[in-house]
């Protein structure tokens, strides 16, 4: 068959990426290190240098320093202390003159939480688009409790895996939303509930504190990004209010079918709105809020037995559920997500996580724990150089401040951040040799625990006493 | 002597003078050194133990980091035993258990690990080889080819075979004692290799047959392997072009790490080396390093185990690296089950590495060890590097030695799997 040129449709099809681009800080951010010259011993040195090197002005001054912070007009006696990273080779050539420490106001960042490492973090992801990449191996702690706790699985000989983060093999992020059923009832087939497809497993979830330019920021990220974001304002925002989800209640059920959208949550703790709000808005996803505790699972099966479209389970925001003696929300999570496998009730809804999902490898995590998605919240504001003024715990106790800004600069940091985020989620993705983030959700046996290795691998060998 | 020669000396003295005043804290203890892992202390400790040959004598904390996990939480059971004198304790390891192929033996159970031309300078490569030819063990390549002046160290240099190929030519095959197949490194596990563009210089790319200042990935796996059959086949094609050669199978540490060490010896390994995810020296991605695959700590034993249930322990070796750092790591790997281990960060910390992480970006390490900048890769005299790396474990091994005389172990190997001689702190 020849194909007449004329009649062949050019493809729509288009593959999903996030359009990155430098978004600079616009508030100074403080100086990761403190670098400083025993100013006396400095001139001495010179002194002694310009002997040694007979005043060969070039090697003198030549600076201990490939970053330029020697590299001011005063050099030494004024280090452009924004440029340091911390090499300590001036130290190393000068211990007796210069000294390098991480600086006061780097080590006050963030709260109990958030350390000052995460911080800048997200800084960065938000303000270069760039996943963060670095030399001499891994730094921190080991292993630890909550996603720390969690490793993921990678396969030493399957396909798709480095080839997938550059785009030769496609890896899709993308996650259905909705009430998804188990059969198809051909009685109800014009009734049925909508699913949406989104193209990252993220939503911004409520603001824990807001201005008109912050939220204004997070409608115009989550129209860009195909995503969505939770609010209570009632009043859809100028800005991507196709995206919003709005929080329902009693009183504002006629406001939604007015001004209907694609999802809707309610509180299910305070209200059993799904009927009410399913009836009045038959083409949303209703979804329902939970609180991870305790009986989190138990209300679960409830509200997917009674039909809710999806939940959204929720922790704080320092990723600590709401039981009697509080865990982890990976603990909680997995706890609700095997009850809901266990009733064969877990392909029917959709579970999104949220609360203490602050940094890109918590993502996967999540979703291995048994999520289909996550929100973030803190992370938000962070990204948008919000201000740390205590500790932010939840939302009514807030104590994070968010600065002016311009709604554009802020959607572009939170498209970087999603950008980033997505671009770490296909690296994990493809160390493990999948080609679909749905089959992340609760493969826990992708995944390897510390607490259960430590105990493995470490099996008879005696405490110290 | 130009200006540009001038600098490099007066830095060059500066810092070599530097890291030899810094381990006696007659200045303190830097306050922005160091890490977790690797502590302020170690750091200094390991530039002691450089210097000198022998273990540090000011109180400098030598063994251990302040990672709260691992190796980090275990020690040794201190009593019950009958020491032995230190001197007769016997420190080699063999290569090779199988019946065929060539009987190599380490006079001391640890080799330099891949470090790839590009990521180091060639002067830290040949300091490396050189090292590894005078306390005759190893060091590998790495997958960035091989330079022409290690080719005299030869038969210390073990060949690196990677996914990219970089440099693998007959006779980089031919060469080499070892060959050593990276299917995957525990910095960035099923991600293949990065080289950031601003390290591709011209000798670089030539080397490597690709182009200056471009970033170069290493594809991920081996798109020839797909199975232990294919694994196999690459074993083959390595033992006809080199049928002396001892192959080494350099895999990461998933969940099913035990089958892929015994699908290795299947294939006809010598040496099983198993990769961690809490080292590396490369580029790698933050969210690699911290989060895919386990620790080494938990993958020995693992492996071990199984090595073991599967009868097939005692024919071949278990290596393992990945966040080695001291000689008491190395013997706590040994008393979890492997043979032996590999370092490579510990060598850049001999020659003033602070474990900074800059050495992707720019002109690389400051110091000279992880760049390609002309300038800044002649702060590394290779001579003088030798003699750190040789000192650093020539000190290793006596505090190796004093474990083992402790428990009055004779030899190192005795020390295999000995777990019951470590002890847990909570």
């Amino acid at each position: 068959m020849v194909l007449d040129p004329e009649t062949v449709k050019p493809s729509k099809y288009e593959r999903f990426r996030i359009e990155t681009k430098p978004t600079p800080h616009v508030y100074q951010i403080p100086n990761k290190f403190d670098v400083s010259a025993r100013k006396v011993r400095l001139a001495a040195m010179l002194v002694r240098e310009a002997f040694q090197f007979k005043l060969n002005k070039e090697v003198v001054l030549s600076r201990p320093c490939i970053y330029g912070v020697f590299g001011g007009r005063f050099g030494g006696f004024k280090p452009l202390k924004h440029k340091c990273v911390g090499c300590m080779r001036c130290v190393q050539e000068y211990p007796h003159i210069m000294t390098v420490k991480h600086s006061d106001s780097y080590k006050r960042l963030g709260d109990s939480f958030w350390t000052p490492e995460a911080v800048f973090t997200i800084w960065n992801e938000a303000s270069t688009g760039k996943i963060p990449v670095k030399g001499m191996g891994y730094k921190g702690a080991f292993g630890g409790e909550g996603f720390d706790g969690i490793w993921t699985d990678m396969s030493e000989i399957v396909r798709p895996t480095r080839d997938g983060v550059y785009g030769r093999e496609y890896i899709s992020t993308s996650v259905d939303v909705g009430r998804k059923p188990t059969s198809v009832d051909f009685s109800k087939i014009d009734r049925s509930s909508p699913t949406i497809t989104i193209p990252v497993p993220i939503i911004f979830d409520k603001l824990p504190a807001g201005s008109g330019d912050v939220r204004a920021a997070v409608g115009i990220a989550a129209e860009k990004l195909g995503t969505f974001y939770v609010s209570r304002q009632r009043t859809p925002f100028d800005f991507g209010p196709a995206s919003l989800i709005p929080v329902g209640d009693e009183e504002s059920i006629q406001e939604l079918v007015e001004r209907p959208s694609a999802i809707v949550e309610y509180d299910a703790e305070k209200s059993d709105l799904f009927e009410k709000l399913a009836g009045a808005l038959p083409s949303s996803i209703v979804i329902a809020r939970v609180p991870l505790r305790e009986d989190a699972g138990m209300v679960a099966c409830k509200l997917t037995r009674q039909g809710v479209h999806g939940l959204h389970l929720y922790g704080d925001y320092h990723g600590q559920d709401y039981s009697k003696e509080p865990k982890h929300i990976s603990a909680s999570l997995k706890e609700v997500h095997q009850q809901l496998v266990k009733e064969g009730l877990r392909d029917q809804v959709t579970i999104i996580a949220s609360g203490g999902i602050t940094l890109a490898e918590h993502v996967p995590k999540a979703i291995i724990c048994g999520a289909d998605l996550v929100g973030i919240d803190t992370t938000i504001l962070v990204a948008l150089q919000s201000e740390f003024r205590g500790e932010t715990r939840d939302r009514a106790n807030c104590q994070m401040k968010p600065r002016k800004i311009d709604p554009e600069w802020g959607a572009q940091r939170l498209v970087n951040l999603f950008g980033v985020w997505h671009d770490q989620l296909i690296e994990i993705l493809s160390a493990m040799g999948m080609r679909d983030v749905r089959r992340l959700r609760g493969d826990i046996g992708r995944s390897m625990m510390d607490a259960e290795l430590r105990e493995q691998s470490f099996k008879g060998i005696a405490w110290a006493t | 002597m130009g200006n540009l020669e001038l600098i490099v000396e007066k830095h060059s003295e500066r810092i070599h003078h530097g890291i030899e005043v810094l381990p006696s804290l007659r200045h303190g203890l830097p306050e922005g050194l160091g890490n977790k892992r690797w502590t302020a202390e170690l750091i200094l400790a390991t530039y002691e133990m450089a210097l000198t040959g022998d273990l540090p004598k000011n109180g400098l904390e030598y063994r251990t980091g302040n990672s709260g996990g691992g190796f980090d939480v275990l020690g040794w059971k201190n009593n019950g035993f009958a020491r032995i004198d230190q001197e007769s304790v016997d420190l080699s390891i063999p290569l090779n258990k199988r019946e065929d192929g060539k009987k190599i033996t380490i006079p001391l159970p640890i080799y330099g690990g891949g470090m790839s031309f590009g990521s180091i300078s060639l002067n830290f490569m040949l300091a490396r080889a050189r090292a590894a030819k005078r306390l005759d063990t190893f060091m590998s390549t790495g997958e960035g080819g091989y330079p022409d002046e290690i080719v005299p160290y030869r038969d210390h240099v073990i060949t690196q075979v990677a996914t990219g190929m970089f440099g693998v030519r007959e006779e980089t095959i031919q060469y080499a004692p070892i060959v050593e197949f990276k299917y995957a490194q525990g910095a960035k596990p099923g991600l293949g290799g990065h080289l950031l563009a601003d390290k591709v210089t011209s000798e670089v790319a030539k080397m490597r047959e690709s182009s200056m200042f471009t970033s170069l990935y290493s594809p991920f796996p081996f798109h020839s392997v797909y199975s232990v059959e294919d694994h196999k086949k690459h074993v083959d094609w390595i033992k006809t072009v080199n049928p002396r050669a001892l192959v080494s199978v350099k895999v990461s540490t998933p969940t099913d790490v035990d089958m892929v060490a015994i699908g290795s010896y299947y294939a006809g390994a010598n040496i099983i080396h198993i990769d961690g995810g809490y080292g590396g020296t490369g580029a790698a991605p933050e969210i690699a390093k911290k989060n895919i695959a386990m620790p080494i700590e938990y993958a020995i034993p693992k492996v071990h185990d199984y090595l073991v249930s599967e009868g097939v322990r005692d024919d071949v070796v278990l290596i393992a690296s990945g966040g080695i750092r001291t000689a008491d790591d190395i013997a706590k790997a040994i008393a979890l089950g492997a043979d032996g281990c590999v370092v490579a960060t510990a060598e850049a910390v001999a020659v003033g590495c602070t474990h900074c992480g800059n050495c992707e970006r720019g002109r690389g390490c400051q110091v000279g060890i992880t760049t390609t900048d002309p300038e800044l890769s002649r702060f590394i005299d290779p001579e003088w590097g030798e003699t750190r790396i040789v000192n650093l474990f020539t000190a290793w091994s006596k505090r190796l030695r004093s474990i083992l005389a402790g428990f009055g172990l004779e030899s190192v190997r005795d020390l295999r799997g000995r777990r019951d001689l470590l002890v847990r702190y909570k």
